[in-house]
């Protein structure tokens, strides 16, 4: 027992080493307890053995048939060489050992099934107690543990259930028996492991009976091995490439040679190929075109559209496809399309377009579907529907109207333009045809079929002045100057220039001076019939001229400066249309040739240019050069009215059949834009002097508001944006309203209408 | 059942104690009650008149308006105190105003044409001008006592000038004949039928119709705008014959009487508005307002002629006032049915402080109350007058009285309101309670 310790202690340092062997072992050692088939019997046999020396040597002699080999190799050179080296630790050990125990140690290393062991063992059993071989055996075998350090116990692999009862757990190198150590009590032990900090470290090996402590870097290493980790650190599994046929003049060539010449050269035999194909083609030996595959099968199913036919006649489109049979047609359909009595019932109070040409029906087998009745009507309606229906091509286009819609200003922005109405002058008896709004506006002019003309004045509807003309008034218009309120009116066959009362003393005076005519004072040619007779009218109390023209006059149109004015009798053929001068009290006729009826003419706002409008075109002439300068083809049907924008180079018409144009005279003459707006005849147009709006006013009892915005540059076109539709007026004998005309200074519009109202709309 | 029904139906009670500035007889107790909270301005009004009926017996009903923190209650009780979140949980003071509504309707007094002027500012007569030529000084409804003629076409405005004595007042009349009148008014007399008098002084130097004249407070000038874009200013003194500059005119009137008609002109003439100057108001000595169809206010500088303030309104105005808090506001009408007020003391004044859109048609006049700050009328095309309170949205009173279009109103007396228009009649609508 003493002995055996007293070797334990010994034996310290050996074992540190050896705790890497150990602790898979010291693992593993529950399953080699678990694992022993019968222990009790095989105990009993190596206490045979154990006791039993023949049978041991028996065992030896089959042990040394396997290690002998191994050892027998270097045994005889290396125990030479290791005596001096190893020779005093087990020196040591021998001390220690008593004599007998040899015998023993020597039948328990013969168990050792291991082959590590076994060798080990072999080196003590070859030279009975000399461990020399032993180690030198050892630092051969194991090149890559060479800190494999042989355990105390020598029993081997052997289950260690078969010592647990026994007090010894097995034998030393010597043979001795190594005593089983007192159990700890658990309470102890406990307290023990909780008093060293050291306690997590330490492993107990039960193969040994020891305790061993693992060091710093055993531990490391186990960690690194649950990891899966190779075992040392300075391993690296993933080492860089290292690429040994690279160098660094790899960019020349192998080769340094020059090209040869034959690359260069065509080559010979290519050649003959090449004219013996050519030969052989020109013969006819080989055929280039391969004979075109006629299709097997004829496509009943497929799209004509494809087919050579609509390439040959464009004008060719096949005929729609008849509709494809489908599952309720079968002779034999599935019971959902088979329809109950009551719906072939409730078929019969249908339309009878409404009907469904085809009730399915369930027939057993084909043997029993009778003849299709409609056969022959089917197929004759198919051909009539194929002979007689013309086809044609539809091209449809997927387009969002809204996005065809012009893109537009919100009417918000383009404030102010008339909107509401809130005056309305009261007092014609009859419709009132025609309006003019004096320069400064305060007053406006209406004339009336009832005979008259009266004056109001805007602010308050308040009528100032009532004029009985005698005959329809068909036109009114004030001078444009402020200080000569001169208004003429055209009635009959007569233009009455009116002096309104309006205006202070001087231009009083000045106007009944321009108004005064000698009783010789009949223009045009002495020797012919003179144009208009200019006469002084005494029928009423304000001076006033009249003159008589010889067919009835529809218009009157002063120019800017006030002392011109023109007329327009439409049934006057060359003297149509006339220009007078107020102050030298003349009448000139114009020196062009009309193409058609004048429906009325316009002065340019600020140069020596003359509109007149035909039904059909608008004619535009330069006074001073006596020439047309340009015809704007309307494209309508009659023509209504006209207007100049106040920069003159836009012009709108209006049309009796309700649609108006606008007019960019520096873009072409054609119309830039075609307003379809009102649904009757368009009566007047009419432009603001200084807002950028224009407004029309048809018989269908509405005047429209419009933003025209004429824009100085050039590129840009007149932006057009309808605003507002004004109503109010009543319908009276087909007409509505009859005339529009802006206020001169404010965003305001009168309307005159048929129902003997003028209205003023305002912002 | 019913005991509960009642309950949950008087469930929402509010405490209020009604308190005002009037005097005692339409004082009422100042304890605090608890009334329902969907009274409206009836209910409250019916409480108020049953609180001073109890004491004081003979005590006739009479309608009055309620103000809770300065704004007058146009809605239930309830909904305005939820509308101004005001706390109904401890008492609330409810100030009552006389309902501010004409009581009575005065005889019309009959014109012979529209009556397109009428001032009131004199508490002893009423200033009218007609479209025939004529203006009137009307002593009371319907008795005429002077008749001012002389003028060859319609007379657009009148102004009473200033107090000249006891008797004798000095008017202004501007007329589409594009001349301006003077006369004097001796109001002492009181015949049964009425005088025609002869201006004293004819204002010429406007090139066309004269829309507006005004007075300055001092009395010794005044200010007039017309269609040819300018504003005038005149002298009304009465210049000695001797050192007169201008021709004086000797005419003969019937060959009896030999009266003298001073002609003059313009002191100055104030250039700026680009269309015509609609109207004029002369509040303070030193300043001029003024309105125009090119849609904008202006103030004047009288010394240096200049136009300090321009408020661009948008819309054609016709008519101005100046008057509210700290006689400041300037209250315009025009060509569209809103009356719009504005602050010119405010740093960006070019939008309207109050907007009133009641009226149907164009504004014609608008008129301050001269005692209140809060009062103002207006009259329009559609033929109502209307009487505002700066305190609430909702015209106080419509005066329906006229068939057509009115044309001017004013205040007279304090208590009442004169207004012409188309149907030839100047009405006046009295006993107005404006404390």
């Amino acid at each position: 027992m003493g002995a055996v310790d007293k070797k334990q202690k010994m034996k310290k340092k050996e074992e540190e080493e050896r705790v890497k062997e150990e602790a898979p072992r010291a693992r593993s050692e529950p399953e080699a307890l678990d694992g022993g088939g019968s222990p009790v019997d095989s105990g009993s046999d190596y206490e045979d053995y154990s006791e039993d020396g023949d049978s041991e040597d028996y065992e030896l002699s089959e042990e040394d048939l396997e290690s002998g080999e191994e050892g027998a190799a270097g045994s005889g050179s290396d125990q030479d060489e290791s005596e001096d080296g190893n020779s005093e630790d087990f020196e040591t050990l021998e001390e220690s050992e008593s004599g007998e125990s040899d015998s023993q140690e020597h039948k328990g290393s013969v168990r050792t099934g291991n082959k590590g062991k076994s060798i080990i063992d072999n080196a003590r059993i070859d030279d009975g107690g000399s461990e020399i071989s032993e180690s030198d055996q050892r630092a051969e075998e194991s090149d890559s543990s060479e800190d494999e350090v042989p355990s105390r116990n020598t029993i081997g692999d052997v289950p260690l259930q078969w010592y647990r009862d026994e007090e010894h757990i097995g034998y030393d190198v010597k043979g001795k028996k190594i005593k089983k150590k007192e159990r700890q009590d658990k309470l102890d032990a406990f307290l023990a492991s909780a008093d060293d900090s050291k306690n997590w470290r330490k492993i107990n090996d039960e193969y040994n009976d020891e305790v061993v402590e693992l060091t710093k870097d055993e531990t490391r290493l186990i960690h690194r091995l649950l990891k899966g980790k190779a075992p040392h650190a300075g391993f690296d599994p993933y080492p860089d490439y290292v690429d040994f046929f690279k160098w660094d003049d790899a960019k020349h060539p192998l080769s340094n040679a020059p090209e040869p010449k034959r690359r260069f050269i065509p080559s010979k035999w290519e050649a003959k190929k090449v004219a013996k194909y050519a030969r052989a083609i020109r013969e006819g030996l080989i055929k280039l075109d391969k004979p075109k595959e006629e299709p097997r099968f004829y496509n009943l199913w497929g799209d004509d559209l494809n087919s050579k036919d609509r390439a040959g006649h464009l004008a060719y489109i096949p005929a729609p496809k008849p509709k494809l049979p489908g599952h309720e047609e079968s002779y034999n359909p599935s019971l959902e399309y088979i329809p109950t009595q009551e719906e072939i019932n409730s078929y019969q109070l249908m339309y009878e377009e409404d009907r469904p040409k085809f009730i399915p029906k369930r027939f057993t087998s084909l043997k029993s579907v009778p003849a299709y009745e409609n056969a022959v009507n089917d197929s004759f309606e198919r051909c009539m529907d194929l002979y007689m229906s013309y086809r044609a091509w539809k091209k449809r286009l997927n387009i969002d109207p809204e996005s065809l819609k012009p893109k537009l200003p919100s009417r918000k922005d383009l404030k102010p333009y008339p909107v509401t109405c809130y005056l309305e002058y009261r007092g014609h008896e009859g419709a009132v045809v025609s309006i003019s709004t004096e320069a400064t506006g305060q007053w406006i002019a209406s004339g009336s079929a009832d005979g008259t003309v009266r004056i109001w004045e805007v602010e308050t509807g308040r009528c100032r002045g009532v004029w009985t003309i005698g005959e329809p008034v068909q036109f009114v218009s004030w001078n444009p100057l402020s200080e000569l309120p001169i208004l003429a009116i055209a009635a009959g066959q007569d233009v009455l220039l009116l002096n309104t009362g309006l205006g202070n003393a001087e231009d009083q005076k000045k106007i009944k001076e321009l108004l005064q005519v000698e009783i010789s004072g009949t223009a045009g040619d002495s020797d012919e019939q003179p144009l208009v007779s200019w006469l002084q009218d005494d029928k009423h109390k304000h001076e006033a001229i009249r003159l008589r023209h010889f067919k009835t006059v529809t218009s009157v149109e002063w120019h800017r400066k006030g002392d011109y004015l023109s007329t327009v009798t439409p049934a006057g053929e060359s003297r149509a249309i006339l220009i007078h001068q107020l102050s030298k009290k003349v009448t000139q006729k114009i020196p062009f040739k009309l193409h058609g009826l004048p429906v009325s003419s316009v002065f340019h706002p600020s140069r020596s240019i003359f509109f007149v409008s035909t039904k059909k075109n608008v004619r535009v002439y330069d006074l001073l050069k006596q020439k047309l300068i340009k015809k704007l083809e309307t494209g309508l049907r009659e023509v209504s009215s006209i207007a100049i924008h106040p920069q003159g180079d836009n012009v709108i018409v209006g049309s009796r059949e309700g649609k108006l144009c606008w007019f960019d005279m520096d873009l072409s003459s054609q119309p830039y834009k075609t307003l379809q707006c009102h649904s009757k005849d368009i009566t007047n147009v009419a432009f603001h002097r200084s807002y950028p709006l224009f407004a029309s006013c048809s018989d269908d009892c509405t005047a429209y508001v419009f933003h025209g915005m004429v824009y100085s540059d050039f590129n840009q076109n007149p932006l057009i944006v309808p605003l507002e539709i004004l109503r109010g007026h009543a319908s009276s004998n087909g007409r509505g309203v009859m005339d529009c005309k802006f206020h001169p200074r404010q965003p305001w519009l009168f309307t005159a209408g048929a129902d003997s109202v003028v209205r003023l709309f305002c912002h | 059942m019913d005991g509960e029904d009642f309950g949950e139906e008087m469930s929402r009670r509010v405490q209020v104690r009604f308190v005002t500035k009037l005097n005692p007889p339409l004082k009422v107790p100042a304890a605090s009650i608890a009334i329902p909270a969907n009274l409206t301005r009836l209910g409250l009004s019916t409480v108020v008149n049953n609180l001073i009926q109890s004491g004081n017996p003979d005590w006739n009903q009479e309608p009055f308006d309620f103000l809770i923190d300065g704004e007058l209650i146009r809605m239930s009780l309830e909904q305005f105190l939820l509308a101004k979140g005001i706390s109904a949980e401890k008492i609330l003071e409810i100030e009552y105003i006389r309902a501010v509504a004409p009581r009575k309707e005065e005889d019309a007094s009959e014109h012979e044409d529209w009556v397109s002027a009428v001032d009131g500012s004199n508490a002893r007569f009423i200033l009218t001008g007609c479209y025939d030529g004529l203006g009137r000084v009307w002593d009371a409804p319907g008795s005429c006592s002077h008749i001012l003629g002389g003028h060859s076409d319609a007379i657009t405005s009148v102004s009473v000038v200033n107090q000249e004595g006891a008797e004798s007042v000095c008017v202004a009349t501007a007329s589409k004949d594009r001349t301006l009148r003077l006369w004097k008014v001796h109001t002492e007399a009181s015949l049964n039928s009425s005088v025609t008098i002869r201006a004293f002084k004819i204002l010429r130097g406007h090139k066309a119709s004269v829309q507006s004249v005004s007075a300055s407070s001092a009395g010794d000038m005044i200010c007039s705008g017309s269609w040819d874009c300018t504003i005038n200013l005149w002298n009304t003194k009465e210049l000695a014959a001797d050192d007169n500059p201008v021709t004086v005119k000797k005419r003969k009137v019937n060959n009896q009487v030999e009266e003298s008609q001073m002609e003059e002109e313009a002191v100055s003439t104030l250039v700026g508005h680009t269309q015509c100057v609609s109207s004029v108001i002369w509040p303070q000595p030193e300043t001029i307002y003024s309105t125009s169809w090119d849609h904008s206010v202006r103030r004047w500088d009288v010394e240096t002629g200049k136009d300090m303030l321009n408020i661009f309104c948008g819309k054609v105005l016709n008519c101005l006032d100046i008057g509210g808090e700290a006689s400041a506001l300037i209250a315009a009408g025009g060509s569209d049915p809103v009356l719009r007020i504005w602050d010119p003391r405010k740093p960006a004044s070019s939008a309207p402080i109050f907007q009133f859109s009641s009226h149907a048609s164009w504004i014609s006049a608008c008129k301050w109350h001269d005692k209140s700050w809060f009062h103002l009328l207006s009259a329009s095309y559609d033929g109502k007058i209307m009487l505002w309170d700066l305190r609430t949205a909702w015209p106080l009173a419509v005066i329906d009285s006229h068939k057509d279009k009115v044309f001017c109103a004013d205040w007279w007396r304090g208590d009442c309101v004169v207004s012409g228009g188309m149907d030839s009649k100047l009405r006046i609508s009295s006993e107005i309670p404006i404390q």
